[in-house]
């Protein structure tokens, strides 16, 4: 039996241990936003985080999250200001590799929260858009670096007058 | 089966003006618009004729007998629902045919939603592709929206006690002077039993482009919000109780192969293997299958890995690519190959008579969809029914085939629609839902079938591999007199739906008219003939595909290349030649409403592209810029576009980089501004993916492409520059799904040519092939 954190509850799975996690994800926990796009960990729509890392959890199997924290599309909760930033620049056509990217995209701004267009071309370019979205991406990436710096809490004296 | 573009089609080849009513879905101009309560709702749908003598509006609405091939409703509640019988994929199609309505009817935005409807026998024929849904729905939507607003006006001018004359709707609201009313209260007290006729719906008023605040505005698409959170359910996300999952193991070759032995000892190891099925279809659609059952997908997987299945393999087994080409370079060859497209003027005598003449081929290898969502589909019989759930282009292709599979009638069969992991062609016609439903039906359960990444790539409707002849004709003054393009390929719609085969000019036989549209150009040139001609080793070995923009994505390769080869060879340029042919005379001339003014609109896209790219500047060592033009995705429904592409050449590696895409177009009316511009954007992707990233071969009668590792669309870090201009047009708006890709390819091997030299002849467009063609120069 495996036991991990999935988006901040403890789960048991009896699934057998070579099980890529992605299914184990999907099918008995039900959370259907990690899709299913080529096995094989080339296009990243499979994408979710392991302790803070973007991995591709169609070619991850289930013994290897064994006490993990992991974190699907579904543990942001509508409120990482990439979905935001996602839909302000109306980023997605069909869609699907969609969760994909965004978890991708959210360990770059982690770790860099002011990226340049290379560094973004270089972070996201191991995940595919066939509907090639990508001038979106770059940008809403951008926008939420943007929005993330500005909630940055700065110690501001006239406000602190103020109150 | 009704040809949904039959007006279109038999048209391609004639001058004749087409009736003003054939831009909408034929089906919708033989009936009448009904408008009635039914419960809390006001609810306003298209029934046929016949039926709407034989009953009140009101009845036939509240006994749902209407056949809703477009229909809206509002709630008492103000909450207007439109139905669209169009799917998404990617276009946010449901966002602009709601803009559409609301425009006309005066909703408030914040009132819409949209809901995508499950297939129905009612719905008439059903297709999302060919760039077609604005095009085909702007008219009766706009007429539908101003008839529910005229009825709403009516019953509001009677509860406000004015003439409906003085009254004006806005945000969903009718008001006269300073009294007003929602659209929730008139329904809420009013009464409607409303019949228009088609006569009636045709003349309704439609509001004046300067007087829209709706259409030619962005709205945030309304399928965005769930594709950023995880909530989108895709066909593959599908759950039903009690299912269990299976995954095929496809034959060797696509057609003619037969099981002789299955061998299960190792399967039976996997844990959760449940058995398997030998598939009898009884349209032969698919042979030679088997279907793994297990209780997960993964046991699937591994045990369709495990299993042994020996075959009977079909005749293609042994077919190459090269096979495939050397026949279409033998047929393009043959004078009286293929049947007759265009034949205008004198060829023979324009090529006896010409001072010099030039003729080149062009050949394309074998491109695949790769859509992201793997092929899936979900079955069950209930009831009576067979329910299949899947994302799908088109029901009206897919319903049938799932029926003939099953030896069961068509009304037997119920397709439930989901969102699209992409379509590009591959999921019109549904025949992924063919093994779901025989598994289910054959182990009596309901099934989950999905496709792996390698089932789903040799499943693939793959774009053929072509070949291209383009000839020309020049008098002593260097003037084109005489133009000949042979094109040869698969044909998908022979294959697929060969009720929307056209017959050719020559009688001779059908043709597939996607194959071929994009060689009946608009230049004018007096003496042009096209022959277009199936490629029958192709047409046996693999299934040929309808792949995003076409015909016209492979055909212009040709035409738009030969014709800056022929402003090289006479030392003009090549924007100055295309200028000097596209005259909008005689055919060229286009007609109402679609393609007004012709090929003159083409020229001035043209001439907007020439100075946005800084068409002759100069540029560094190894960089050039070249053009081509498109008027996608069909003659008869013309998106004008200019494509100017930016190259560099390495001069050593061959390698060729495209720095930017600067791209024009005229595709009247815009919608939605914004998710134009974002199929632009991605569809421009698209030509340089085609044009230099992806492509495969048949080897032993299988795609070599399987997955991503060795079929290597653009990513990210290969993205050009873009620059794309629309130009400001009230003409009727015509399609956008697939047009932009089309001018890419031809613009990139213009460019290339400038930049080094080397002129391209073949898709894809490699490093090797720049670095071979040096060595030979």
């Amino acid at each position: 039996m495996i036991e991990f954190n999935l988006n901040g509850k403890h789960v048991r799975s009896e699934a057998p241990d070579d099980t890529p996690l992605l299914w184990v994800i999907r099918d008995e926990f039900g959370l259907k936003g990690t899709k299913f796009g080529c096995g094989i960990a080339m296009c990243g729509a499979c994408t979710v985080h392991i302790d803070n890392d973007a991995v591709r959890s169609c070619s991850l199997p289930l013994a290897m999250a064994n006490g993990k924290e992991i974190k699907t599309i579904e543990g942001f909760e509508n409120k990482h200001p990439l979905q935001k930033a996602w839909v302000k620049e109306q980023v997605p056509q069909c869609g699907y590799c969609q969760s994909g990217q965004i978890m991708q995209a959210a360990t770059l701004l982690d770790k860099n929260t002011n990226p340049s267009d290379d560094e973004i071309s270089a972070h996201m370019s191991a995940n595919i858009c066939r509907c090639m979205a990508y001038s979106r991406i770059k940008k809403a990436i951008k926008e939420a670096a943007k929005q993330s710096a500005s909630g940055v809490n700065i110690f501001d004296p006239s406000a602190a007058e103020e109150a | 089966m009704k040809l949904l573009n039959s007006t279109l089609f038999n048209n391609t080849n004639t001058n004749k003006s087409i009736d003003h009513d054939s831009e909408e879905a034929p089906q919708l101009s033989r009936r009448k618009f009904l408008i009635g309560a039914a419960k809390s709702s006001l609810v306003m749908a298209f029934a046929p004729l016949a039926m709407s003598l034989s009953a009140s509006a009101s009845q036939i609405i509240s006994d749902k007998a209407f056949s809703p091939s477009v229909w809206f409703e509002i709630k008492n509640t103000g909450k207007i629902t439109v139905h669209v019988a169009r799917c998404e994929m990617g276009q946010h199609v449901g966002t602009a045919l709601a803009q559409i309505v609301a425009e006309e009817l005066g909703a408030n935005w914040d009132d819409i939603t949209v809901e995508h409807a499950s297939s129905d026998p009612k719905w008439g024929f059903v297709m999302t592709g060919g760039s077609w849904s604005v095009f085909q729905m702007y008219k009766p939507l706009s007429q539908a929206g101003a008839a529910g607003r005229i009825t709403l006006v009516e019953a509001g001018a009677k509860l406000l006690g004015v003439s409906p004359n003085n009254c004006r709707v806005e945000n969903s609201q009718v008001i006269s002077g300073s009294k007003k009313i929602s659209f929730a209260d008139i329904i809420k007290k009013g009464t409607f039993d409303r019949t228009f006729t088609p006569e009636e719906m045709a003349k309704l008023p439609l509001k004046a482009p300067d007087k829209r605040n709706t259409i030619g505005f962005d709205r945030l698409a309304l399928d965005i919000p769930p594709k950023t959170n995880g909530s989108a359910v895709y066909g593959i996300d599908v759950e039903l109780d009690g299912m269990v999952y299976a995954r095929p193991v496809l034959p060797p070759t696509r057609y003619g192969s037969k099981v002789l032995k299955v061998d299960d000892s190792s399967a039976k190891k996997v844990p959760g293997y449940l058995g398997y099925e030998i598939l009898k279809d009884q349209s032969n659609w698919i042979e030679g299958w088997v279907s793994v059952i297990a209780d997960t997908y993964h046991g699937a997987i591994k045990a369709a890995d495990a299993l042994k299945v020996s075959y009977q393999a079909g005749d293609s087994a042994n077919i190459n690519e090269q096979d495939i080409i050397d026949e279409g370079i033998n047929l393009v060859n043959q004078k009286n190959a293929g049947v007759l497209f265009v034949n205008d003027g004198d060829v023979d005598k324009a090529f006896k008579a010409a001072a010099s003449s030039m003729s080149a081929t062009y050949i394309t290898h074998t491109a695949m969809h790769f859509q992201m969502e793997p092929l899936n589909a979900t079955a069950e019989f209930k009831e009576g029914i067979w329910h299949v759930h899947c994302g799908n282009q088109s029901h009206s292709l897919t319903q049938p085939a799932v029926a003939k599979a099953l030896g069961v009638k068509v009304e037997e069969v119920m397709i439930h629609q989901y969102y699209l992991g992409g379509g590009f062609g591959r999921r019109a016609y549904g025949d992924y839902a063919i093994p779901a439903a025989l598994t289910a039906k054959q182990i009596g359960k309901p099934v989950k079938f999905i496709f792996t990444r390698a089932d789903d790539s040799k499943f693939d409707q793959a774009r053929s591999a072509s070949v291209q002849k383009v000839s020309g004709a020049l008098n002593k003054n260097n003037e084109l007199i005489g133009y000949q393009h042979y094109v040869s390929a698969g044909w998908p719609t022979l294959a697929m739906a060969p009720g929307f085969m056209p017959k050719a000019l020559d009688g001779k036989g059908n043709f597939d008219p996607f194959s071929t549209s994009g060689s009946d150009h608009w230049y004018t040139i007096a003496n042009n003939r096209v022959r277009t001609i199936n490629n029958q080793v192709a047409q046996k070995t693999f299934n040929a595909g309808w792949l995003r923009s076409v015909g016209p994505g492979w055909i212009s390769f040709g035409a738009e290349s030969f014709i800056d080869e022929v402003a090289n060879e006479i030392n003009i340029d090549p924007i100055t030649l295309r200028l000097s042919l596209l005259d909008g005379k005689g055919k060229n001339k286009g007609h109402h409403p679609q393609s007004v003014n012709g090929a003159k609109r083409l020229k001035t896209v043209l001439e907007h592209c020439r100075k946005s790219a800084s068409w002759g500047k100069s540029l560094p060592k190894n960089e050039g810029i070249g053009i081509a033009t498109s008027f996608g995705q069909e003659r008869e429904m013309p998106t004008w576009i200019a494509c100017a592409a930016h190259v560099k050449v390495d001069p050593i590696s061959g390698e060729v980089k495209v720095k930017k895409i600067t791209m024009t177009l005229d595709c009247g009316t815009v919608v939605h501004p914004d998710s134009a511009r974002a199929q632009i954007e991605g569809s421009i992707l698209w030509g340089v993916s085609l044009a230099l990233f992806e492509g495969t071969e048949i080897k032993n009668g299988n795609y070599v492409g399987s997955n991503f590792h060795n079929y290597t669309p653009l990513r990210m870090n290969d993205m050009p520059e873009m620059e794309i201009n629309f130009i400001d047009s009230k003409e009727f708006p015509v399609g956008l799904g697939e047009p932009g890709v089309i001018a890419v390819a031809p613009a990139i091997a213009n460019a290339i040519f400038k930049a080094s030299g080397v002129r391209l002849r073949e898709l894809p467009m490699k490093a090797e092939h720049v670095r071979e063609q040096k060595a030979k120069a």
